[in-house]
């Protein structure tokens, strides 16, 4: 991927971001029920459809991982993981904020929150998991592997809580969208997921520059170390 | 079908393995009756909060042992390199995958036969023969949830230094599926099923089966392959 | 369900967004600082 594309979009999504942000908070209306609390949709949304796109993009790096076995997807996936877990958390944090000033709980189970919870405690683990390995080698596998039966789970564990929730009053977050809020939200969406591709790529480098130093240990440091063990 | 020879075959020598070294299968399971009795201290001792929470306990139990179980179903091929053997044999990966789970979930099957009626006592329950073989039928089912993801994951964490706390940390958040049938639906076999949500509980449990004994079955050979 | 507007929130909001700045903020920083230092390892040899 051309890198000065990948900058140019990053930027673009910051702006993006800026204006769509300016038009959430001060041009478009209050809701009629919940009032200014309700800009909070304007970055809550976007970071969850955001999430769950790094979350979808690491399954398909997963995939192919295994498949080809080459590693720069295993640092692809590394970049759509960690971008989707840290929006994830974030969501998480808006989303218990929300409920705060509408229900006066800090969490009460909503059942996409609840999913979205454990979901990052999923992937969260997958990261978790490439720290506790060492192995250079299999930790490539080793995440694809976590990622793809972690990213199974999330239907699952949708439709399982809300079973679960379905005898209880039901309290959602809201997803009827008024005409007039839809454009900051959309600006905000594609602003945010732009800036997501531009971090993800740079996590990806990172990573890929990690393996390369890690995997070309100089043999002149080895000699010298058994050197100094003799 | 030379793989399902192969894995009846493995899971035929880690039973008798496990035979051969029953206490810890014993302690396994006295560990299980000691959570359910720390859950008797923790919300007891009125009998109607545990009474009301028996389904919930009941799967914990089963949760918090399959974890101990599940780390030594890889323990013992790890010792003299054991698995490399294994492997270099012609033995599939994926019969190997299928022998290991099938031992693990029958274990975990094995832990029923002592929880349930533990349970029963300590929590006040009284079901029915047919509710106690509604039990048994949905403990199976949890328990193979637990160990078709347990099986590889316990083959990926055996091989790392923390891996004590490696697979409860991955194993907990996907299985949360498995927990919620499980407790939903012993709690309608336990306390009367009104609305007829048995057969629902009962069929996410049994999907999320198919799926991850297909899906793990898939993934093993990667997961345990050298690099 | 009365029908009613929730009065202030601002307060919600205001965390709301500027939690969410700040740790997009820092983590954007702390790629830039494992950037600079991958690239540190890989020129030192």
């Amino acid at each position: 991927m051309n890198r000065g594309w990948i900058r140019w979009s990053g930027l673009a999504g910051l702006v993006l971001l800026a204006v769509g942000t300016w038009i959430g908070l001060f041009v478009a209306p209050a809701e009629r029920h919940m009032g200014d609390v309700q800009r909070i949709m304007y970055v809550h949304v976007p970071s969850a459809w955001v999430a769950m796109v790094c979350y979808t993009t690491a399954f398909v790096f997963a995939i192919v991982s295994l498949w080809s076995g080459r590693r720069v997807w295993d640092d692809r996936l590394v970049g759509a993981v960690e971008v989707g877990a840290v929006l994830n958390a974030l969501l998480l944090i808006q989303g218990s904020l929300w409920g705060r000033a509408t229900w006066g709980v800090w969490w009460d189970w909503d059942v996409r929150l609840t999913t979205s919870l454990v979901m990052l405690l999923l992937f969260a683990g997958v990261l978790a998991l490439r720290r506790l390995a060492d192995d250079e080698g299999r930790r490539a596998s080793w995440s694809a592997v976590a990622t793809i039966v972690a990213y199974v789970d999330v239907p699952l564990v949708y439709f399982c809580v809300r079973w679960w929730r379905s005898l209880h009053q039901v309290q959602s977050s809201p997803d009827t969208v008024d005409p007039a809020m839809v454009v900051p939200l959309r600006l905000n969406a594609i602003g945010l997921l732009l800036v997501a591709i531009w971090m993800a790529s740079r996590r990806r480098r990172i990573e890929g520059a990690r393996r390369e130093a890690e995997s070309a240990a100089p043999p002149a440091r080895v000699a010298s170390e058994e050197v100094a063990r003799a | 079908m030379k793989l399902a020879r192969q894995a009846w075959l493995i899971f035929r020598k880690d039973l008798l393995l496990e035979w051969r070294g029953r206490a810890r299968t014993v302690s396994v399971i006295l560990f299980g009756i000691v959570t359910l009795v720390l859950f008797s201290f923790a919300l007891g001792p009125e009998a109607e909060p545990l009474r009301r929470g028996a389904a919930g306990f009941l799967t914990l139990a089963l949760l918090l042992s399959s974890v101990l179980g599940l780390n030594e179903s890889f323990r013992l091929e790890q010792e003299d390199r054991a698995l490399d053997g294994l492997l270099l044999r012609p033995v599939e990966p994926t019969a190997l995958f299928y022998g290991k789970a099938m031992g693990s979930a029958f274990l975990l099957l094995l832990l029923a036969v002592v929880l349930l009626p533990a349970a029963v006592v300590l929590y006040d329950l009284s079901p029915t023969p047919g509710g106690m073989l509604r039990l048994l039928g949905l403990w199976a089912l949890a328990a193979a949830g637990l160990a078709a993801p347990g099986t590889l994951y316990a083959a990926i964490t055996g091989r790392l230094q923390s891996q004590d706390v490696a697979l409860p940390l991955l194993l907990f958040p996907l299985v949360v599926p498995v927990l919620l049938g499980s407790v939903k639906a012993m709690d309608l076999v336990l306390t009367g099923d009104p609305m007829r949500q048995l057969q629902s509980w009962t069929l996410l449990l049994a999907g999320f089966d198919a799926i991850y004994w297909s899906v793990c079955g898939v993934l093993f050979p990667f997961a345990i392959e050298e690099s | 369900m009365p029908e009613g507007v929730i009065a202030g929130g601002w307060s919600y909001v205001i965390a709301a967004y500027g939690i969410t700045t700040t740790v997009l903020v820092l983590y954007v920083v702390s790629l830039f600082k494992r950037s600079s230092a991958a690239r540190e390892v890989s020129d030192g040899r």
